[in-house]
Parts: structure tokens; C-alpha cells; sequence
């Protein structure tokens, strides 16, 4: 678990220096893992002033996140996850319905799991 | 409608022809979009997707013999086919970096007008990498970035790619035109008029509007003035007194002086409206956004010539079809751009090389401004027009091309009107095309 131990200690920001970030629509949950696949799970932020440690993420998330990296459906960022959906299923690249009735049906992240953080 | 020439002897009305317009401009209406964040990544995944899935469908009829790969997907030695972006490294590419570079001697004070140097090297690009490519076949100095393309070739030890063929898009699929059949009817392009300019001269534009309503020449001028179906304004039509724009604030007077030229041009443009419908496109100088697709002018601008049913303002590029003739065509920018950073024999062959890419504006985004759109690329050409211009170009110049599979197109470089005096005359019949200059010396 090394990778992760690195994930606690290297970037660390002086606490109550917070960067000013513009405010977004709606409160995103705070996803960050110690455990999971390695490619969706950034290294802990320090944002708002504290260590950014619950790993509050289920398998809806997780199926969303894979979806996200998934480079046949293009550049994740900027994009809404159901417009980017709709551009796959336009294009012609079939994106599993599964995918569809997950962001329509359920409470998730509406935005890529970069959002906000890049 | 009607246009009644001023009766002299005869009692008879000439009826201006008349030709059934459809616009075909909707993809290059900024419609509902929105801007949230998006980088220019977007635009170049639809353009790559759009782009390589024609590109596949083509590689049967290419050379069907071959396996097609991903860029990482190249083995050493081995021929294959990749399909991706073409991006071409350019030293004397102006670079917004280069403010920050501590060697400040190697930036040329005096920008180049082009910006090609022999080191250039191409690369192609995927989604999944990059590759430099070698080879004689692709010369540097006839692409640009931003064109999708097929190569056949293979990885070198070096870890090149060596090209040995390039397959590009080609022309878009035409529907065929019935030519010859029919009666004489034309179109005229203008561009450039630059209204406010101190170089441009008012009386040739008075002559142009002149000549085309049927207020000047017998009866036969004007019967060959009736014949003039529609009249394109390519872009550039004002030309503001720059040297106002100083950040300052202005006061009353300055600001009458400003939008004086758009009221001089709104004053002839009425003449235009009440005899014979007409499009106006906006250019780099006009009062439009910036990034292509460039919106259409507000009517505000117009609210003389407005006010008639003739009166078309629409996006640059532009494109629609009049009686079954498919028109498109830009008011300059992406033909000026490949002329920054690519070579050609004239500006003919860098319209025919965007038609043979299948897209009207390669460069864009990376070199020429566009808006950056997520979900599709609107300068790819999905049809083949039947006439395909572009406007203020510094002379006037036509050709004739041919598709692969029989497309016809006739290509129209239309000149500076303000600087030249010409304007281009196409006859619908059969797509021929002549110069109309007008000029006002006095022979002594």
C-alpha cells in the first residue's frame, strides 16, 4: 500500500491556505479513495482548508469513473457525464445504456471525476 | 418581384429571374451552445471519430491487404495503416511561451508573413499517441495541423513511422447536377468592400449596385442585369476607423464618427435590397465575433436594408442552395491561414487541398480561432458544394475540379473589392465564371 501512504504526504498544503475556488452548481461529494483500482483514485487533496481522507465512493461511482476513463468516448473534462454519453450513442459508439440509466435514474455526480479538481 | 428600370421609350417592365433559395447554415449557428470549461480536446475527438471512421470505410477500396492499428499499437517492421490527426512542428511558429523564454535573441522582431522553415516535421496523433513521421511522400510544407488522414508505411527502429502512401478524405459524395438545362441565371460575388476605408473608392461601389439594380446601360444592359439572381457579400464590408479603438472612452462626436461606416453601407445595401436578394457574411474587420463560425451581423446594423425580405445576413462559412446549386464558401480567414503556414502555388489550391481534406478549416483550433464545440466538428463538408468560395483574396482567380467520383466543383477566389474593383459573375446554367470590373478613370 505504499502508493497510497504517498498519496497522504506529498502534495500537503498549509492548512487555512484554501484555494479560492469559483462556486460550482451543486455539492459534490467528496471522493477520495484509499482502496480501488489505482487509475480512477487521484491522491488525497487537501482542499478547503483539510485533508480530504473519506473514501466515500460506491460501485455506481465506480462504474461512472471507468466510464469516464474510458478513451473511446473521448475527452472526459468539460463535459457533463450524460452529454458525453449522448455524444458516444451519437457517434455511433454504442456507451452502455447501463451508463445511461445510472445518470438518470440515481443520485450521482453529474460531472467527470475530474471536475473541479484540474 | 419587380424591378421597372426607369421607362424611357418603351412601355416594358423587365421581371428580374427569380431562384428558390434554401440555407443551409444551421450547423454554423452557435444555437443553444454553451460554454462549460471545455477545452479544445472536445473538437479534435469529434473531428478524429467523425474523420477515421470515413477513413476506415475507405481503406477497403484502398488497400485492403493491409491491417489497420493504433499509433501504440505499432509493431517495428511491420506495414500497417494508421488513421489519426496530423500535427505539424513548426520552429517559427509564433508561440505565447516564447514571452517567457529566457533566450529572447532567437524570436525575429519582425513577424514572417509565413512561418514554414525547412526543420519542420510532420507527427500523426491518436488517442492513444504520437508518432514523427518520415519519408518523402508527405511534405511538410503541403499540410498543416488538424488534417485527418490514413498512412500506409511502417515503424522504423528509430521509432518513426516512414510513410509510403497517404490517403486522404477526398471530395465528399455530390448530387449530381443536370448542367446546361435551363435558363442563363447569375450570381454575383463581392467581398472586401471595406466602407470607411480611405482606400476604398465609393463610386466603383455606387457603379457595382448601380450596374446590378438596372439603373445603368440600355435596355439590354439592364435585360442582362435582370438576369442576376442573387448577389453574395463575402465578408469585410466595413472597415472602422481603427485608430478611435484606443481603450479610451469615446465621446459623441467620435461616436458618430465610429458607426459612420456601417450607415454608408447600410445606405447602399437598401439600394441592393429593394431590386435583388442578397447574403451578407462577416469578415475579419466586420462588427462579429471573432471565432469561427462567425455569427451572422445583428439586423440593428441594417435597419435600412432590413427592413426588405431580400435582405439575408448569415454566418461565414456560409453555405446554401439555390435552385438545386449547392453553394459554400468563407469570407478568407481559413484560406489565409493555410497561406501563413503552409506553401501552394495560389490561393486556388489551398481551396482545392481544405475540399480534398474534407474540411473547410483545419487550422482551426489550433491555429485560426473557433469556438470549441464538444459534440461535433461543423467544417467537416459532409456534401460536396457545387460552387465552393472564399473572399478577399488579393486577386481573382476560378477553376474547375474534378472528383474521384465525378464530383464537379468550381472553385471561386473572390478579390478585394475595394482594391481591385472586381467583382465575380457565375452563371448557374453551367457554372462559368467571369470578372465584373468596375473602374472610374477619366480618359483624358
Amino acid at each position: 500500500m505504499a502508493s497510497h501512504m504517498k498519496g497522504f504526504f506529498k502534495e500537503k498544503k498549509k492548512l487555512g491556505i484554501s484555494k479560492a475556488k469559483s462556486s460550482k452548481k451543486s455539492p459534490k461529494p467528496k471522493h477520495s479513495a484509499t482502496c480501488g483500482s489505482d487509475v480512477v483514485q487521484p491522491p488525497a487533496l487537501v482542499s478547503h482548508g483539510s485533508l480530504d481522507l473519506q473514501d466515500e465512493y460506491d460501485d455506481k461511482e465506480e462504474v461512472l469513473r471507468q466510464f469516464d476513463m474510458n478513451m473511446a468516448y473521448g475527452p472526459c473534462l468539460g463535459m457533463s457525464r450524460l452529454d458525453r454519453w449522448n455524444r458516444a450513442n451519437a457517434l455511433g459508439l454504442h456507451p452502455p445504456k447501463e451508463i445511461e440509466n445510472l445518470l438518470g435514474a440515481s443520485i450521482v455526480n453529474s460531472e467527470c471525476l475530474w471536475d473541479g479538481r484540474v | 418581384m419587380a424591378v421597372a428600370p426607369r421607362e424611357v421609350d418603351s412601355g416594358n417592365v423587365l421581371q428580374r429571374k427569380q431562384s428558390m433559395y434554401i440555407s443551409l447554415d444551421e450547423s454554423f449557428e452557435i444555437r443553444k451552445e454553451m460554454y462549460r470549461g471545455q477545452q479544445y480536446s472536445q473538437i479534435y475527438f469529434a473531428r478524429l471519430h467523425l474523420m477515421r471512421t470515413l477513413l476506415y470505410s475507405l481503406l477497403p477500396t484502398w488497400k485492403p491487404h493491409l491491417p489497420s492499428c493504433t499509433v501504440l499499437g505499432l509493431e517495428e517492421g511491420k506495414e500497417c495503416i494508421i488513421v489519426g490527426t496530423l500535427y505539424k512542428h513548426m520552429k517559427l511558429k509564433p508561440s505565447i511561451l516564447d514571452e517567457y523564454s529566457k533566450e529572447r535573441s532567437s524570436s525575429p522582431l519582425v513577424k514572417p508573413h509565413n512561418f514554414m522553415h525547412s526543420d519542420d516535421y510532420l507527427v500523426l496523433e491518436d488517442e492513444s499517441g504520437r508518432v514523427k513521421l518520415r519519408g518523402s511522400v508527405l511534405l511538410p510544407s503541403v499540410y498543416v495541423t488538424g488534417i485527418v488522414v490514413a498512412l500506409h508505411g511502417k515503424e522504423t527502429g528509430a521509432g518513426d513511422f516512414m510513410v509510403e502512401d497517404i490517403l486522404e478524405a477526398g471530395l465528399p459524395p455530390q448530387i449530381k447536377l443536370p448542367l446546361n438545362s435551363g435558363e442563363d441565371k447569375y450570381v454575383v460575388f463581392v467581398s472586401g468592400l471595406s466602407v470607411g476605408s480611405s482606400s476604398a473608392n465609393p463610386l466603383h461601389f455606387q457603379l457595382f449596385v448601380d450596374h446590378i439594380t438596372g439603373h445603368l446601360g440600355d435596355e439590354k444592359e439592364q435585360g442582362i442585369a435582370a438576369q442576376i439572381v442573387q448577389v453574395v457579400i463575402a465578408g469585410n464590408s466595413v472597415e472602422f476607423p481603427r485608430g478611435l479603438l484606443n481603450g479610451q472612452n469615446l465621446g459623441s462626436k467620435d461616436q458618430s464618427r465610429l458607426s459612420e461606416p456601417i450607415k454608408e453601407l447600410d445606405i447602399l445595401l437598401t439600394q441592393v435590397a429593394a431590386g435583388i436578394p442578397f447574403d451578407i457574411m462577416p469578415g475579419t474587420n466586420d462588427p462579429a465575433n471573432f471565432s469561427l463560425p462567425q455569427q451572422p451581423l445583428h439586423r440593428c446594423l441594417f435597419p435600412g436594408s432590413a427592413a426588405y425580405n431580400t435582405f439575408r445576413s448569415c454566418t461565414n462559412p456560409h453555405s446554401f442552395e439555390l435552385d438545386n446549386v449547392r453553394f459554400l464558401g468563407t469570407s478568407g480567414q481559413n484560406i489565409d491561414d493555410l497561406a501563413k503556414y503552409s506553401d501552394g502555388k495560389s490561393k486556388l489550391e489551398f481551396l482545392e487541398r481544405t475540399l480534398r481534406w474534407r474540411h473547410i478549416a483545419p487550422t482551426a483550433p489550433n491555429t485560426l480561432g473557433c469556438y470549441p464545440f464538444t459534440d461535433r466538428d461543423p467544417f467537416f463538408i459532409e456534401n460536396c458544394p457545387h460552387v465552393y468560395f472564399v473572399g478577399n483574396q488579393e486577386k481573382y482567380e476560378t477553376s474547375l475540379i474534378e472528383g474521384s467520383d465525378g464530383q464537379v466543383v468550381r472553385l471561386i477566389c473572390i478579390p478585394k473589392f475595394a482594391e481591385t474593383g472586381i467583382a465575380v459573375v457565375l452563371n448557374l446554367r453551367n457554372l462559368e465564371c467571369h470578372a465584373l470590373s468596375f473602374g472610374t478613370h477619366f480618359s483624358s
